[in-house]
């Protein structure tokens, strides 16, 4: 109940915009996601009420961005800085969707979302201010690439929301940055649709400081022949949990999906992913590694539904985990749920560490442990650094890893 | 395309072992309460300890709740609509089978199982138990020979009270899980296998398991504690009349392996299964686990699971022993309506422990099939390994086949791989079998039991041929 209160006080119940209202009143009957379901049963119970612990904040302090420059060939928007955006150019335009375009379409989304599951997003929209939460509506191709900016102030909860709009035939490349802050939570909801025969390649990259924390949920509904890339990265947060949820709605469609996720000290970091195919034909790769160091704790859960009316499914699914100290856990549950019988569907996992022959070899040959060992853990990372777009030449994460190892 | 109406036709076989036998029985009246627990061990004449140990799980039974976690969908169970014991009437104290009534004989004797000398050829030894109690058991004198006891659960309790009292719940608590208390609390008879030091069992041992009466449920229990340097083969088997209501199947198998001892568990379970809208059938609920306890000790689970209405059911295997290995080979074949929810755990707590899992599900008809099972890499399980494979078949659009793998590793100097498919019965190859003059149940059969290859050939021959029939009489009429 408190988190309600703490909404409330934070503002007169008139200056609650109807969406808050409703998310509010969803939360008021449980308010907190119920442990022993099976999407909460291994999330650290002390850490998501350390995430509730901060007084909400809406209005960001000064937000420098890390790095690296600004280049003139990005489109560059930060949720929360009253950014208004209207671009319109000859082969592509993009426009801020309207106020009741937004409200239409989240409250749509609401009606469908479940409790537990969509926890993380009834938290979001009760937060998030108008101020932040940003809508886009992007339509044409040759769109340069964009990047969004979500951060969190310190010693404080911050919600952002964002909405994307992919118009017919449009095709972009989309980087969305989460930044967390020292002893600070930040609420990340994004939804996506992609019309017919759009594409994306679609870019999360989240870090935090220490004691950061984080609830990041993507929701996507993929209209048909659409394409979908998700390349993935989350590291140093306390806490942090990516909850993606991919929904084919008339099949035909293409997901490609390649995460990763990294625990050091006692953190963490959770995935949790659901693909639903509601038509034929759909396709689906997967791959999600983690690495668990120190005292950490990583969490794959990733569940694949077909339906009878998805005949012809080709979906498969990959968890692949190193585990490097006595100390860390890491738990990973792919699952298929099959009714159709056309389909082909495969899913695996492994847990293991760094292979030691591989590394045996590179130091007879003069290479020293450490230098293998990053070498090893360069291709390990490399396979889904490069999958995330924009990233690969200007955001250095395969060093900014390597180098915080 | 495959013709749908070709397969129909085929000789609907029923189920042959539906018959009933009309024998008279003792039964206690319906419902459970304390007083209903002191009835049982009191016609068990059962010592002090295990009367408590009844009396202790019964209390903590009452306490739990009915798991729900599983992905079945059944009839809320009354408990109280039970009966908890059943047995047929006979004289006081039966010296040889000679003096056992020829009704149960006969029963036995439909159902394929050799009781009587003359049928005694094949080199299996038997406890046949008919709902509530052990029947007879068959090579007892020779097995005696080398040591190894095999009887009843009900006669070790008399003669071996050390024994039970030493190893009874010590794999599955009374407290493990609700239907492992509900056993713990009510359990009629099982068998009783002890193999000692250094002895490889002459013999296959065998226990056969018989639900004879409608309203009563069975609650057999299983020990088998094989000591250092033994081996021993065990197999089981199942079958209950057609019954329109569902009857309650709640056992519990413990395995204890010590240093270097190794025990290969068997089981075809061909429980009715109800009809084909679902009516009737047998709700099974076992909890079954094994203990390698010592060092380099082996516990094998393999099981064909093709009959029930529910399933619920993980043979498990703790690997506590440096070096111990733990195996389950799996087929799980549903129908109709049938459901089930299996799979198995490996517990690596020991160092150098090595799992496999080999499960393959079939699912026709509407049935519901799910593989569910965990592996868990405890902190001190340096140098261990597991490999898991998971298959599915789906025959139909109307049949559904999940996978539920937990994966857990707390030691980074292991290695898990896992891995699952989801595949169909593919046309091609049909047609291929087919244009070459093969029928096409057979061409069916062929398939699936091609698909059960890796399973069947750790049966035990008797039991790879029965299964091999088995399955193919299961799928009549359900491929489209």
């Amino acid at each position: 109940m408190e988190i309600i209160e703490k909404i409330k006080t934070n503002k007169s119940n008139e200056n609650l915009t109807e969406i808050q209202k409703i998310c509010l009143h969803k939360l008021q009957s449980s308010p907190l996601p119920n442990p022993k379901s099976e999407l909460w049963r291994l999330s650290n119970k002390s850490k998501l009420s350390n995430f509730l612990d901060y007084s909400v904040n809406e209005k960001d302090s000064k937000f420098d961005i890390p790095y690296p420059k600004n280049s003139q060939s990005t489109i560059r928007l930060i949720i929360g800085e009253n950014c208004e955006i209207k671009l319109i150019e000859k082969n592509y335009s993009i426009q801020q969707l309207s106020e009741d375009e937004l409200k239409k379409y989240i409250k749509e989304q609401i009606s469908f979302f479940n409790q537990n599951e969509n926890w993380s997003d009834l938290l979001n929209l009760s937060l998030s201010c108008k101020n932040n939460i940003l809508g886009l509506k992007i339509n044409g191709s040759k769109i340069p690439p964009i990047e969004i900016f979500s951060h969190a102030s310190s010693n404080s909860l911050n919600a952002k929301t964002l909405v994307i709009f992919l118009e017919k035939n449009c095709d972009v490349d989309l980087l969305q940055v989460n930044l967390g802050k020292e002893n600070s939570s930040l609420s990340q909801s994004t939804f996506f649709c992609l019309k017919e025969n759009s594409s994306v390649n679609h870019g999360v990259v989240s870090f935090g400081e220490s004691r950061s924390n984080l609830l990041n949920s993507l929701n996507v509904i993929q209209q048909k022949n659409s394409a979908y890339n998700l390349g993935s990265l989350h590291f140093k947060f306390n806490y942090a949990r990516f909850e993606i949820s991919i929904k084919q709605s008339a099949g035909n469609a293409k997901t490609n999906i390649k995460g990763m996720q990294i625990t050091k000290k006692d953190e963490q970091i959770s995935t949790y992913t659901k693909i639903e195919f509601n038509g034929p034909n759909g396709f689906l790769d997967q791959i999600n590694k983690s690495l668990a160091d120190d005292k950490s704790h990583a969490i794959f859960e990733g569940s694949i539904i077909v339906p009878k009316i998805a005949q012809r499914t080709d979906a498969s699914q990959l968890s692949r985990n190193l585990l490097l100290s006595n100390l860390a856990q890491i738990d990973t549950k792919p699952q298929l749920e099959i009714i159709a019988d056309d389909v082909k569907c495969k899913h695996g996992a492994t847990i293991s560490q760094l292979n030691e022959e591989e590394l045996f070899y590179m130091r007879t040959r003069g290479i020293t442990l450490t230098e293998a060992s990053k070498l090893q853990l360069s291709s390990y990372f490399q396979e889904v650094i490069s999958f995330i777009p924009i990233s690969k030449d200007r955001w250095d994460l395969l060093d900014k890893l390597l180098n915080e190892n | 395309m495959v013709n749908e109406n070709l397969v129909k036709d085929v000789v609907k076989e029923p189920y042959k072992y539906g018959f009933v036998t009309d024998i008279e029985t003792e039964k206690i009246e319906k419902g459970l309460n304390e007083n209903i627990i002191k009835l049982i061990s009191q016609k068990k004449e059962e010592p002090k300890f295990l009367l408590d140990f009844r009396l202790k799980a019964f209390k903590k039974w009452q306490k739990m709740k009915e798991p729900d976690w599983a992905a079945l969908g059944y009839k809320k169970i009354d408990y109280q609509d039970i009966i908890y014991y059943s047995a047929p009437k006979q004289k006081e104290k039966i010296s040889s089978l000679d003096e056992v009534d020829p009704k149960l004989l006969e029963t036995f004797d439909k159902l394929g199982i050799p009781l009587t000398e003359q049928k005694k050829l094949t080199n299996v030894a038997v406890d046949a138990v008919f709902d509530s109690v052990s029947i007879a058991t068959t090579f007892r004198e020779e097995l005696a020979e080398h040591g190894v006891i095999f009887c009843s659960i009900s006669e070790a309790v008399k003669n071996h009270p050390d024994l039970i009292e030493k190893y009874l719940g010590t794999v599955v608590p009374a407290s493990d899980n609700y239907f492992a208390a509900l056993n713990s609390a009510v359990f009629s008879d099982g068998s009783f296998v002890y193999i000692p030091k250094g002895v490889t069992c002459p013999m296959d041992l065998s226990s056969y398991f018989r639900i004879n009466s409608g309203d009563s449920g069975q609650f057999e229990r299983t020990l088998i504690i094989a000591e250092e340097s033994s081996s021993v083969s065990y197999l089981e088997g199942c079958t209950a009349p057609m019954f329109d209501t569902n009857t309650l199947h709640a056992a519990v198998v413990e395995l204890i392996a010590l240093d270097d001892a190794s025990i290969k568990y068997s089981t075809v379970q061909n429980w009715y299964a109800g009809d084909e809208e679902g009516i009737g059938g047998i709700f099974n609920f076992v909890t079954k686990r094994g203990k390698c306890l010592g060092k380099r000790s082996k516990i094998s689970w393999s099981q064909v699971e093709t009959g029930s209405a529910i399933t619920w059911k993980y043979p498990s295997c703790l690997l506590l022993g440096e070096e111990s290995v733990g195996e389950f080979y799996s087929v799980a074949l549903t129908n109709n309506l049938q459901q089930a929810d299996t799979g198995t755990k490996m517990i690596h707590i020991g160092p150098k422990t090595k799992s496999t899992i080999v499960s393959k599900g079939i699912s026709a008809g509407k049935s519901k099939n799910s593989y569910r099972g965990l592996v868990k890499m405890g902190t001190k399980a340096t140098g261990s390994r597991n490999y898991s494979q998971c298959d599915s078949m789906l025959i139909g659009d109307q049949a559904s086949a999940n996978t539920f793998p937990y994966i857990k590793s707390q030691q980074p100097n292991s290695e898990i791989e896992h891995e699952a498919s989801t595949c169909r019965i593919s046309e091609d190859q049909l047609f291929y079998l087919q244009s070459r003059g093969i029928e096409f149940e057979e061409a069916v059969s062929m398939m699936v039991s091609g698909f059960c290859r890796d399973v069947f050939n750790q049966l035990p021959m008797e039991f790879a041929a029965e299964a091999d029939k088995l399955l193919a009489l299961k799928l009549e009429g359900s491929v489209g």
